[in-house]
């Protein structure tokens, strides 16, 4: 095949994967403490035999943005929204993982945990345990827990020591590969929920880009065919 | 094409909210009811390039990988547990819960049910029942000719006999509570069973453990605020309407594809 249908493939198949990636943030757009990703193209040079390098463009790099989602106030005591920088730390089968998602409940032991059973972890890495039956729970803007009889756990917000370095995992929650640190100056709300930080309108400006440049990557492709078809028809006669 | 199908369970997830939502302004006016809110999580990822891959030979490896969402999932349908306003109804036999703790009822099978809808009755004995017949449990009955009932907030039921005569103590209603009420299933006519999730229902008298008191002649509102409702009820239209641009927009990609010989 011709270099310059290689290099449009490379093109129209990172489209589709961000088309993909478009339309999971799009899916996403009310799932609780969502961060929208978003792909970056970069260019691939392959050495040819003959003549000057190829160079093609290739889907390579996730991003996720951080910025703030917006907060809606719910209510419930154990709605908890962070305001800033940070996650949650739980505790999974599989090792700790971070979330933005902070609609908790308790189980009947009295520890807190997500909608998918994973524990909420203190600032000590310890599980946050309610006293079960205790009433009036009132979280403190710094993480503090307490009860009417007093303080009960401080709840810990983290950040990955590499950001970038984020793996997405299903049930809104992120591993750190490369480990977390505990942030300083962090919010914690009581009664609020942090919304997917999806911008819909950039969104689906994107997706119309995605679409365009996917229909003119088509149209080349469908002129290249047209060229060597002529070609062929010309050099066999 | 995965968009396509990205796209689709983000419709049947704003689906789903509206459904809640429906279900929540139609008991706008149900005693007791508290406000569910459908709650959703992502689908598992895709790896294509795991961050750490290596990408040259000197060493250098990829900062970030790519990783390709499938879509939505709807995670739980969760109660918001709130105490409901309370509006004056004058009837002897309503209570209204101020705490969060359930009226216990017993079910026609013999199986507990738990409720917070206080508009209680009495039948053809004189036992104090729900507004569908189940009796309340600790079983109360109310004589034939007494002249007026009265129950404290600490769910004690005096009945009254003569004009000026002392109360007699015909018994005193329980309250339950569970450590996690939102684990509660919901079986319909206000009534909740008790599941591995809410823990074992904890029986005690009201006024104490925190649980709440009685209010007699009072029934608690339901806690739906419609403005909110009807606010959710606009951004799920909208985001269904989003997710379906996006099922156009792929299929246009895939007319596109077909397209090229």
């Amino acid at each position: 095949m011709e270099n310059a249908i290689y290099a449009a493939l490379t093109r129209q198949s990172g489209l589709m994967r961000e088309m993909q990636v478009v339309a999971n943030n799009i899916a996403n757009s009310a799932t609780t403490g969502f961060r929208q990703e978003g792909i970056v193209f970069s260019e691939f040079i392959a050495r040819t035999q003959t003549g000057p390098s190829l160079s093609m463009a290739t889907a390579r790099v996730g991003i996720t943005s951080d910025r703030q989602g917006p907060l809606t106030q719910t209510g419930a005591p154990l709605d908890l929204a962070i305001q800033g920088e940070g996650y949650f730390l739980l505790d999974t089968p599989r090792g700790e993982r971070l979330t933005r998602s902070g609609a908790f409940s308790t189980t009947p032991d009295g520890e807190l945990v997500t909608s998918g059973g994973y524990r909420l972890l203190d600032a000590g890495g310890a599980p946050v345990l309610v006293p079960p039956g205790a009433a009036d729970l009132q979280l403190a803007a710094d993480g503090t827990l307490s009860t009417r009889d007093g303080a009960v756990a401080q709840i810990g917000v983290v950040r990955p020591v590499d950001p970038l370095g984020l793996v997405r995992e299903d049930g809104v929650m992120f591993v750190a590969e490369q480990g977390v640190e505990p942030v300083e100056n962090t919010m914690i709300l009581q009664g609020f929920l942090e919304g997917a930080n999806v911008e819909p309108v950039s969104q689906i400006a994107r997706m119309i880009e995605v679409q365009r440049a996917y229909e003119l990557g088509q149209s080349f492709l469908d002129s290249e065919d047209e060229r060597i078809r002529n070609a062929l028809k010309t050099l066999g006669r | 094409m995965r968009a396509l199908h990205i796209a689709a369970t983000g419709m049947s997830a704003q689906q789903m909210r509206v459904e809640t939502i429906s279900n929540n302004l139609a008991n706008m006016s149900t005693t007791g009811y508290n406000t569910r809110r459908a709650e959703f999580s992502d689908l598992h990822y895709q790896q294509y390039a795991r961050a750490g891959t290596v990408s040259a030979a000197d060493g250098t490896v990829l900062p970030t990988g790519i990783q390709l969402g499938l879509g939505v999932r709807p995670a739980a349908v969760s109660m918001i547990l709130a105490q409901g306003s309370v509006s004056e109804t004058g009837g002897d036999l309503d209570v209204a819960i101020e705490g969060r703790g359930y009226l216990e009822v017993i079910l026609p099978s013999g199986q507990p049910a738990y409720t917070r809808d206080g508009s209680l009755k009495r039948n053809g004995e004189g036992l104090i029942v729900t507004a569908d017949g189940f009796p309340v449990s600790p079983e109360i009955v109310i004589p034939e000719d007494v002249r007026s009932i009265s129950i404290n907030g600490a769910g004690e039921v005096f009945a009254y006999f003569d004009v000026g005569g002392a109360g007699e103590l015909l018994g005193q209603l329980s309250l339950v509570g569970f450590t996690n009420p939102k684990g509660l299933e919901a079986l319909g006519s206000n009534l909740f069973a008790e599941t591995d999730a809410s823990g074992p229902a904890n029986v005690t008298t009201p006024g104490e453990n925190g649980l709440g008191t009685l209010r007699q002649g009072y029934l608690e509102d339901s806690t739906v605020d419609a403005v909110r409702e009807i606010t959710e009820l606009i951004e799920a239209q909208r985001g269904y309407e989003l997710n379906a641009k996006v099922i156009t927009a792929a299929d246009q990609m895939l007319a596109a594809t077909t397209q090229v010989r």
